[in-house]
């Protein structure tokens, strides 16, 4: 008996593990929990010293790589980014164009879209309150206010006229500084219409300038390495002077495309696509069109589901570095082995229509597995799966004519450039008439083409891989 | 020294056994019967663990229990101790289930069938562990050593 309550006594859990074990079984991952596990820590500080700074404080750090360590030994493995809760959370830098063009998106009659898109950002930012805010034209100018007057100020063009030179926007200047002064952790917004206006352009031809963008683009983003891009479209009212590539100002009075790009390390920006913290920051309201651009594969949480109603045949799940599907057999009566994976596609920020479409997979195997992927809806949660779809946004079912002994699967979602870039995109601005003009762009596909080229095009967003046996 | 091999044997095969319920990969309750999601979530919720020290304090302390409590020459006959053996086989995974019911029940879990299949493999379990506890202690026992198998 004293041998049994030795073993109960010092099983590798402890209070600490036990507490973060049940808080990521029951799904409550959140804040208030966290304060509990916390709690535990303070209350014998001597015990879990590995967990206190010598502030006396909690260690984050030290503690999120525990909390990821038990998360892996639950099945499914899970994720609880817990860092979110320390100081050292991703911080935000918001930069704002402020170029000729810009200005009449902020007209005082109109429905001031662009400035709530910013507005948002910052809000829904978990450190939003301590974001820093910049002033981007020929260069880049700190925000004079807080951030707290910039969120109430009702005309921001009016209040930072005279920042810099507003008739040309040197994104080669920007991007490096923005790219050059990002810290690890660092969040950058530009908030743009992306327009490539650079000086002196008298008599230099469209094709022209759009080739430089293009180059430009390439050149510039080809040297940071690690990078991830996301480009949210938008449209806003716009009432005032337009300026074509040929400099010869119109007045215009209706919708036009803006842009939000999003920029920041890969493994942050995965971080914050996986976090429910960045949910409603990642998610911008208004968004008619987004891309992520990425350098390398993104890492995405899935998992296979057992209790699934379309599942066929047997299998066993082994644990470890590597999923494997181990003891598999086909279904006796159709010889068809079928399984679903969970995966969180959302942390992508793919349009639900790419996501959904079975033609933008590539699917490698030896048996000829198919897949379809399809949304998770609310009604196909059971009481048993529902642990393995926690935090899962499309179910992956493959079927496959298996017959053994063993096969592996490889399923990677290919990184094509979406239709809706080059639909936003126009070579010629002149004729503000035109019924495309509210909703393209000049040269807006060469800029992010450049983009893409820099980052590798053809690269696939992420691979799966699942070994038979 | 018999007594004491034998005594040692028996703890070290119930410390494996403990030590084998606590395995993600090759867990000692998962090689008879096996149903992914039902034993995601036993070991999920640590049952397993305890479902074994159900066990062997069961089989241990039956075993004890018939050697040194009873321990009377009106019950030291192969089929007294094959009757606590009936007892503690039965009252262990009747025990086990009931805890995983519950267990499952709260975190709005439905695994009845499986969780009922899942104990068919106690009972063999349990009669082995209550083996490897008699043949450790009896030893000692002033009436019942000889029980079942004379030394």
């Amino acid at each position: 008996m004293a041998v049994l309550a030795c073993l109960c006594a010092c099983h590798r859990g402890g209070a600490l593990e036990d507490a973060i074990k049940k808080a990521m079984v029951q799904r409550d991952t959140t804040a208030q929990r966290f304060d509990s596990i916390c709690g535990i820590i303070k209350a014998n500080p001597d015990q879990y010293s590995a967990y206190v700074t010598q502030d006396g404080e909690i260690n984050y750090q030290a503690l999120a790589e525990l909390v990821e360590e038990v998360g892996a030994s639950l099945r499914p493995a899970m994720h609880w980014n817990v860092m979110a809760y320390g100081g050292s959370s991703f911080s935000l830098t918001v930069y704002f164009e402020r170029s000729g063009s810009m200005v009449p998106y902020d007209d005082a009659g109109g429905h001031g879209q662009l400035k709530k898109a910013v507005n948002d950002l910052i809000n829904y930012f978990p450190a939003g309150d301590k974001a820093k805010i910049n002033i981007v034209n020929d260069d880049i100018y700190p925000y004079k206010g807080t951030v707290d007057s910039f969120l109430q100020d009702r005309n921001i063009y009016a209040s930072t006229e005279g920042v810099g030179n507003a008739t040309y926007t040197d994104f080669q200047k920007i991007f490096n500084k923005i790219l050059e002064a990002q810290t690890p952790g660092n969040v950058s917004v530009l908030v743009s219409d992306l327009i490539y206006s650079p000086a002196d352009t008298k008599d230099v031809s469209i094709d022209k300038i759009l080739n430089e963008e293009n180059s430009l683009a390439t050149n510039m983003f080809k040297r940071y390495k690690g990078k991830s891009i996301i480009v949210h479209k938008l449209t806003g009212d716009y009432n005032g002077k337009y300026y074509p590539y040929n400099n010869n100002a119109v007045d215009y009075n209706g919708m036009r495309p803006f842009y939000l790009l999003i920029i920041a390390d890969t493994k942050v920006m995965d971080a914050m696509a996986q976090s429910k913290d960045y949910q409603q920051f990642m998610d911008v309201q208004g968004s008619c069109g987004t891309y992520r651009f990425n350098q390398g594969e993104s890492s995405v949480d899935w998992n296979v589901v057992p209790d699934w109603k379309d599942n066929a045949g047997r299998w066993r799940v082994s644990r470890g570095d590597r999923c494997e599907l181990t003891g598999a057999e086909a279904d006796a009566t159709t010889g068809v082995l079928k399984f679903a994976v969970a995966a969180n596609l959302g942390a992508l920020r793919c349009p639900e229509a790419v996501l959904c479409n079975d033609a933008n997979y590539t699917v490698e195997s030896l048996s000829g597995f198919k897949v379809e992927i399809a949304p998770i809806q609310p009604d196909m949660l059971t009481a048993n799966n529902k642990s393995y779809l926690d935090g899962k946004t499309h179910i992956i079912t493959f079927t496959g004519d298996y017959k053994g002994p063993r096969d592996n699967i490889k399923l990677s979602l290919r990184n094509d450039f979406p239709e809706w870039i080059e639909q936003s995109t126009c070579k010629d601005d002149t004729n503000v008439m035109a019924p495309t003009f509210s909703s393209t762009t000049l040269g807006l596909s060469s800029f992010l083409g450049g983009i893409q080229q820099a980052f590798g095009a053809g690269n696939n967003y992420f691979t799966m891989e699942i070994a038979i046996k | 020294m018999k007594r004491i091999v034998f005594l040692v044997m028996g703890i070290v095969i119930t410390l494996a056994f403990l030590m084998m319920s606590y395995s993600q990969n090759a867990n000692i309750f998962e090689l008879l019967y096996f149903s992914q999601g039902f034993n995601d979530q036993l070991y999920n919720l640590s049952c397993y663990p305890m479902v074994a020290v159900i066990i062997v304090s069961l089989a241990w302390g039956g075993a004890l229990v018939y050697y040194y409590g009873i321990n009377s020459v009106k019950f030291d006959r192969w089929y007294h101790w094959l009757g606590v053996l009936a007892v503690v086989t039965c009252v262990a995974p009747v025990l086990c289930y009931m805890l995983i019911s519950v267990l499952l029940k709260d975190n709005g879990l439905d695994y009845g069938g499986e969780a009922a299949q899942f104990v068919m493999q106690l009972f063999a379990m349990t009669a082995v562990l209550y083996v490897v506890a008699s043949y450790s202690v009896r030893w000692w026992s002033s009436n019942c050593r000889h029980t079942p198998f004379p030394q």
